[in-house]
C-alpha cells in the first residue's frame, strides 16, 4: 500500500533521564511539500528532527516512523541520509579553513586514479551545483571563512541537496541572515519544492512560514498541537496555538520617563585586525540617556557587533574612541572592567561566546558575580541557588533543574539564560546584540517587558538588532550604522518609517553625525 | 517510555522492533550508567587488579607492608596530578613538572645539605620557587598566548638544564634526617583512627548536605538506603584503609599530605571562586571572559599551583631518595597526566576531578607495584600502562553520552 505520505512520525516520545522532551508528537509531510513546525521554545521541534535525522538513533525513543508507508529504523545519521533524510542543524557546521568544495564534499570527496582526491572534477561538481542554485557568484576554491554567515548558511544547504536530499530538514536557518539572504534561501526552498524535495521548515519568523510552508504542524510542550493547511491559516492562528492564547500586540511598548545622559562614545574606531587599512567602524559618536533603549539598525556586517564589542572591551584588534559614563571618561580595556563600572554586554553568538556548555545552567548565570555569594572564601551555595532560582523564575527558563548542563537546554532558553547571567551584576548600561535571535514570540514579548522594566528602574539599554519591526517597536532612539559609519540617529515617533532607516543605511554620509 | 499504538507492519514486527527498542535502551542505560558511576568502576577496576596481584603473588601484595609502601610511592605522582588536573580542567597542559619536580627537589637538598636551612624555611621557600617558575609559565601562556604545550616543552628541557647546573650533575647527600622524615614518618595509630573517623563525618556531612540540596533544586533524590549504602561502604574502606596502614606503621606521612591535599582541592574546585572558574575558563574561555572574568589570572593561578605543587613533590621525593638526585622526576609529568585521563579528566578541558585524577594515580602506582613483585621487566610495565591509558580513554569517549 502506497502512502500518501512521503513521512509519517507517528506519536514519537523521548525523554531525557526521565524527563519528557516530547510526549506523542505527530508530523506527515507529502511528497514535494513544506511543512513549517511552529512552536515554543524548548516545545521539542529540534528533538523531535533529531529523532527523525538519527541523531538520536532508533531505540533510543518511541513511536513509529514511517518513510513512504515503510518503517524506518536508522541507526546513524549516516543511514538516515542514505535513505535522503538530511538535516542542516541550528547552528553551522561548515570547517571554515576548508574550500567551500572542500566543504561540499567532506566525506564523499571525489576520487582519483590512486585514490588521489580529484580536486578539478571536485571544484567543477561544485560550482555546477552551486550554479544550478542560483549561487553562481560563490568561488568554490575560496575557504568557506571568506563568506559571510548568510551565504554559508545556504553553502550548508548546497551541501546537504548534493546528498540528493529527498526530504531537508531546516532547523532555524534564517537566524543569523539578513533580509536579502533570507529572500534569497526562501527562493532556493520553492525551487526545491518544484522539485520534488519536501522539506520541514522551522523558524520563529512566522512570516516566513506563512510564506514557505503548505502545511503547518504545531507542538507546544512536547505534545502535539494540530496541524493545518497553511492558506486556512494567519500567523495569529499559529501563535495562538503555539502559546495557548491570544497576543494582539507583539511590542509591549510602554511610557517611561527618559533621564540625562549618562553614557556617550566619542569617537569610536575599529579596525580590522587583519587588515589595518581598513575601519570596520569608523569614528562613531552617540550619547545615552537614562531610562532609554537605543535601537541600533544596520545592514548585517555594517560594524554594530565590533562597535558595541569596543564599548565593552571585548573588541580583538586595534580600536580608539572614548567612552564616558557620567561625563568621566571610563577605562573599558577588558570586558572585566566593563563589567566592574556598570557595563554589561549580551553577545551576539550564543554558542561561541554566550555559555559555557558544559557548566550548569545556574552556574552559568552566576558567572560573572561569584564573588558576591563568598564568605571566608568560601561560596555559600544557599544564597547562590536563592539568586539563580529567582533568575530562573523571571525568565522563565525551561529546564529540569538549575544544574542542567546548558547545552542540554534549546537555543532560546540558552539565550534567556544568557541575558539573566549578565543581568545579575546590576549594570547601569545594558548592551544586547541580537537579543531575541532563535526566541519565540512568547517569549520575546517577555524579554521586551523586562527590558521595560529595567529602563524604568534607571537603566539604559542599546540594543543591536537586524529585526526592524523589533528595532521599531521597542526603541525609544534607533541610530542607524552603514559600513562602520554613523548613518542615522533618529527619534522614534510615528514619522519613522522602515523605509527611513534602510535609505539611512545605504547613504554614505562624508561626516560622522 | 510510553508504547505507542499499533502501526502498519503485523504483530510478530511490532514485538521485534519492541525487543530491538529494549535492547538498545539497555544498552544506552549502561552506557549511562557507566559515565555516571565512572570513579565507581575505576575503584572496582582496582579491586579487580588486586585481587589479580594477590593471586599471582601468593598473597604478597595484599600485606600491610606493601600496600603500605603501594600508597607511598604513589603519594608524589598524587602530589602533582593533584595539581595537573586544574591545568588540563582549564584547558591547558604543563609538561615541564617532571623537570621542574627534579629543580625543586635538587634546590631543597642544596638548601638542606649546603646552607643547612631548617625544614620551616626550607619547605615554604621551595615551595614558593616552585609557585615562581610556574608563574613564569602561566605567564608565557596567558598574557604571552604561547600555547601550554610549546611553554613547558621549553621549561621540559630548561629547567632540567638548570638543575645539571646547579648540581654539576652529582648526586646531593646525605640530606639531613628532619628532611629524610618528611617522607619516613608515620601518623601512629591512635591519630591515624581520628583521622579515619574524621574523613568519614566529612563524608557523611557531605551526603546529607547534598540530599537536602538536591531536594531544595527539584532535583530527583536517591532512597535514603542508597546513600546509606554507599556510607557503609565508604566507612568499611576507610576503617580498611587506616586499620591496614596502622598494622604496619601507620598513616605515612607523604599519604597523609596528599590526602590533606585532596580535601583543600576538593573544596577549593567546588566552593571557591577561584575552583569554578577554572571550570569556566576550561568550557569556554570567550565566554567566560565576555562574562567579566579575568581569564588570564586564573590561568596564571593555576600555573603556580601546578608549579607548587611540583615543589612539594620535589621535596618529597629528595626525602624518599634521602639525596638531591639531578634526574629525580623524569617522566613524571607523563604519569601524572595519565592518572588524570584514567581518573575521568577531560582532554578538552572543562571536566575533572582531584579525586578521580588521585584514584588514577592509585591505578598506576598499582600497577608499578604489582609487576616490579612479579619480576615483570621494566619494557613490559611500560607497554602495560600504554595499553591501560588507551583502555582508559577509549572506555571514556565510548560510553560518553554526549556526541
Ligand atoms: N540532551 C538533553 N538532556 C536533557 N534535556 C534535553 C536535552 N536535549 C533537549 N532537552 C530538553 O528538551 C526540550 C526540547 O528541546 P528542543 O531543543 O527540541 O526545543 P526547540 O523546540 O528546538 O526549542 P528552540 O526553539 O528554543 O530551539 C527542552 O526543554 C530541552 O531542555
Ligand atoms: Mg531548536
Amino acid at each position: 500500500m502506497m502512502s500518501e505520505y512521503l513521512l509519517e512520525m507517528r506519536g514519537i516520545t523521548k525523554d531525557f533521564s526521565g524527563v519528557k522532551a516530547l510526549d506523542g508528537i505527530d508530523l506527515r509531510v507529502r511528497p514535494g511539500e513544506c511543512v513549517g513546525l511552529c512552536g515554543e521554545n524548548g516545545a521539542g521541534k529540534s528533538t523531535m528532527m533529531k529523532v527523525l535525522s538519527a541523531v538520536y538513533p532508533y531505540g533510543t525513543w518511541g513511536g513509529t516512523i514511517l518513510w513512504e508507508g515503510r518503517e524506518l529504523r536508522c541507526a546513524s545519521i549516516r543511514e538516515s541520509e542514505d535513505v535522503g533524510i538530511v538535516i542542516i542543524h541550528q547552528e553551522l557546521m561548515l570547517i571554515p579553513q576548508l574550500s567551500v568544495a572542500e566543504n561540499i564534499f567532506l566525506g564523499r570527496e571525489p576520487r582519483a586514479l590512486g585514490g588521489l582526491i580529484d580536486f578539478d572534477r571536485m571544484i567543477i561538481e561544485a560550482s555546477k551545483l552551486l550554479a544550478g542554485l542560483r549561487m553562481g557568484h560563490i568561488n568554490v576554491a575560496m575557504p568557506v571563512s571568506n563568506y559571510a554567515g548568510g551565504e554559508q548558511q545556504l553553502i550548508e544547504i548546497a551541501k546537504a541537496l548534493s546528498k540528493n536530499a529527498r526530504l531537508l530538514i531546516l532547523d532555524e536557518p534564517t537566524s543569523s541572515l539578513t533580509k536579502s539572504e533570507t529572500a534569497i534561501l526562501l527562493r532556493l526552498v520553492q525551487d526545491l519544492k518544484a522539485r520534488g524535495t519536501a522539506c520541514v521548515y522551522i523558524s520563529h519568523k512566522l512570516e516566513e512560514i506563512e510564506e514557505i510552508a503548505d502545511t503547518v504542524t504545531v507542538i507546544r510542550d512536547g505534545r502535539y498541537i494540530g496541524d493545518a493547511p497553511m492558506r486556512d491559516m494567519t500567523t495569529g492562528d499559529i501563535i495562538r496555538m503555539m502559546v495557548g492564547r491570544d497576543m494582539s500586540n507583539l511590542f509591549p511598548r510602554e511610557e517611561h520617563p527618559i533621564g540625562e545622559v549618562v553614557f556617550e562614545a566619542i569617537g569610536i574606531t575599529c579596525l580590522d585586525p587583519e587588515n589595518r587599512e581598513r575601519r570596520r567602524v569608523d569614528n562613531v559618536s552617540f550619547s545615552l540617556r537614562k531610562g532609554e533603549i537605543l535601537g541600533v539598525a544596520g545592514l548585517v556586517g555594517a560594524g554594530r557587533t565590533e562597535m558595541v564589542s569596543a564599548l565593552f572591551g571585548a573588541y580583538r584588534g586595534p580600536h580608539s574612541g572614548e567612552v564616558r559614563l557620567d561625563g568621566k571618561r571610563i577605562s573599558v580595556r577588558t570586558p572585566q572592567e566593563a563589567v566592574r563600572q556598570g557595563l554589561c554586554m549580551v553577545p551576539e553568538d550564543r554558542k561561541a561566546h554566550g555559555i559555557v556548555p558544559g557548566l550548569g545552567v545556574g552556574y552559568n548565570i552566576t558567572l560573572s558575580v561569584l564573588g558576591d555569594f563568598t564568605t571566608a572564601g568560601l561560596i555559600d551555595e544557599n544564597r547562590e541557588f536563592s539568586v539563580i532560582g529567582e533568575a530562573i523564575r523571571r525568565l522563565r527558563i525551561k529546564t529540569a533543574s538549575p544544574v542542567l548542563p546548558i547545552s542540554n537546554l534549546s537555543g532560546g532558553n540558552q539565550q534567556k539564560a544568557v541575558i539573566s547571567k549578565m543581568l545579575e551584576p546590576r549594570p547601569r548600561v545594558l548592551i544586547l546584540d541580537e537579543p531575541t535571535r532563535g526566541v519565540d514570540v512568547g517569549a520575546k514579548y517577555e524579554i521586551y517587558r523586562l527590558m521595560f522594566a529595567l529602563v524604568r528602574d534607571g537603566m539604559s539599554i542599546i540594543m543591536v538588532s537586524s529585526e526592524l519591526p523589533e528595532v521599531m517597536g521597542i526603541s525609544d532612539r534607533v541610530l542607524v550604522i552603514g559600513e562602520g559609519e554613523l548613518r542615522g540617529d533618529f527619534i522614534n515617533d510615528d514619522t519613522l518609517t522602515q523605509e527611513r532607516i534602510l535609505t539611512a543605511a545605504i547613504t554614505p554620509t562624508r561626516r560622522a553625525a | 517510555m510510553t508504547e505507542t499504538t499499533s502501526i502498519a507492519p503485523g504483530p510478530d514486527a511490532i514485538a521485534a522492533a519492541q525487543g530491538e527498542r529494549r535492547r538498545t535502551l539497555k544498552l544506552e542505560h549502561f552506557k549511562g550508567a557507566f559515565a555516571r558511576y565512572k570513579i565507581l568502576a575505576l575503584v572496582v577496576a582496582i579491586a579487580i587488579i588486586w585481587a589479580l596481584f594477590t593471586e599471582l603473588t601468593q598473597g604478597d601484595f595484599l600485606t600491610a607492608r606493601n600496600l603500605s609502601n603501594l600508597l607511598r610511592q604513589m603519594a608524589i605522582n598524587g602530589m602533582v596530578a593533584s595539581g595537573m588536573v586544574f591545568v588540563i580542567i582549564s584547558g591547558e597542559i604543563d609538561l615541564s613538572v617532571g623537570s621542574l619536580l627534579g629543580l625543586t627537589g635538587g634546590l631543597a637538598a642544596i638548601f638542606d645539605v649546603t646552607y643547612h636551612l631548617p625544614l620551616f624555611v626550607n619547605i615554604p621557600l621551595v615551595m614558593l620557587l616552585g609557585a615562581l617558575v610556574g608563574a613564569f609559565n602561566g605567564y608565557w601562556v596567558a598574557f604571552l598566548r604561547v600555547p601550554s604545550f610549546i611553554v613547558t616543552l621549553a621549561g621540559f628541557l630548561a629547567f632540567r638544564g638548570v638543575v645539571l647546573g646547579l648540581t654539576g650533575g652529582v648526586t646531593i647527600a646525605p640530606v639531613s634526617s628532619a628532611l629524610i622524615a618528611v617522607s619516613q614518618s608515620y601518623l601512629p595509630d591512635v591519630a591515624g583512627y581520628a583521622l579515619g573517623v574524621l574523613v568519614f563525618a566529612a563524608l557523611a556531612v557531605s551526603a546529607l548536605r547534598s540530599r537536602t540540596k538536591r531536594a531544595e533544586y527539584g532535583l530527583p533524590v536517591p532512597p535514603l538506603g542508597v546513600d546509606l549504602g554507599k556510607l557503609a561502604v565508604a566507612a568499611v574502606v576507610i576503617a580498611g584503609f587506616f586499620a591496614i596502614l596502622d598494622a604496619y606503621r601507620g598513616v605515612p606521612l607523604p599519604v597523609l599530605i596528599v590526602l590533606v591535599l585532596l580535601g583543600l582541592f576538593t573544596v577549593m574546585a567546588r566552593r571557591t571562586v577561584f575552583g569554578r572558574r577554572i571550570y569556566a575558563v576550561g568550557g569556554n574561555l570567550e565566554a567566560t571572559r565576555l562574562s567579566g572574568v579575568n581569564v588570564q589570572v586564573v590561568k596564571l593561578l593555576v600555573f603556580m599551583l601546578m608549579g607548587a605543587m611540583a615543589a612539594l613533590a620535589g621535596i618529597a621525593t629528595t626525602a624518599r631518595l634521602a639525596a638531591g638526585s639531578p634526574s629525580a622526576g623524569t617522566g613524571q609529568e607523563l604519569d601524572a597526566i595519565a592518572a588524570c585521563i584514567i581518573g575521568g579528566t577531560s582532554m578538552r578541558g572543562g571536566a575533572g576531578t582531584v579525586f578521580g585524577a588521585l584514584i588514577g594515580a592509585l591505578i598506576i602506582a598499582t600497577l608499578d607495584n604489582g609487576m616490579s613483585m612479579l619480576g615483570v621487566d621494566t619494557f613490559w610495565q611500560m607497554i602495560v600502562k600504554g595499553l591501560i591509558l588507551l583502555l582508559a580513554v577509549w572506555l571514556d569517549v565510548a560510553t560518553s553520552t554526549r556526541r
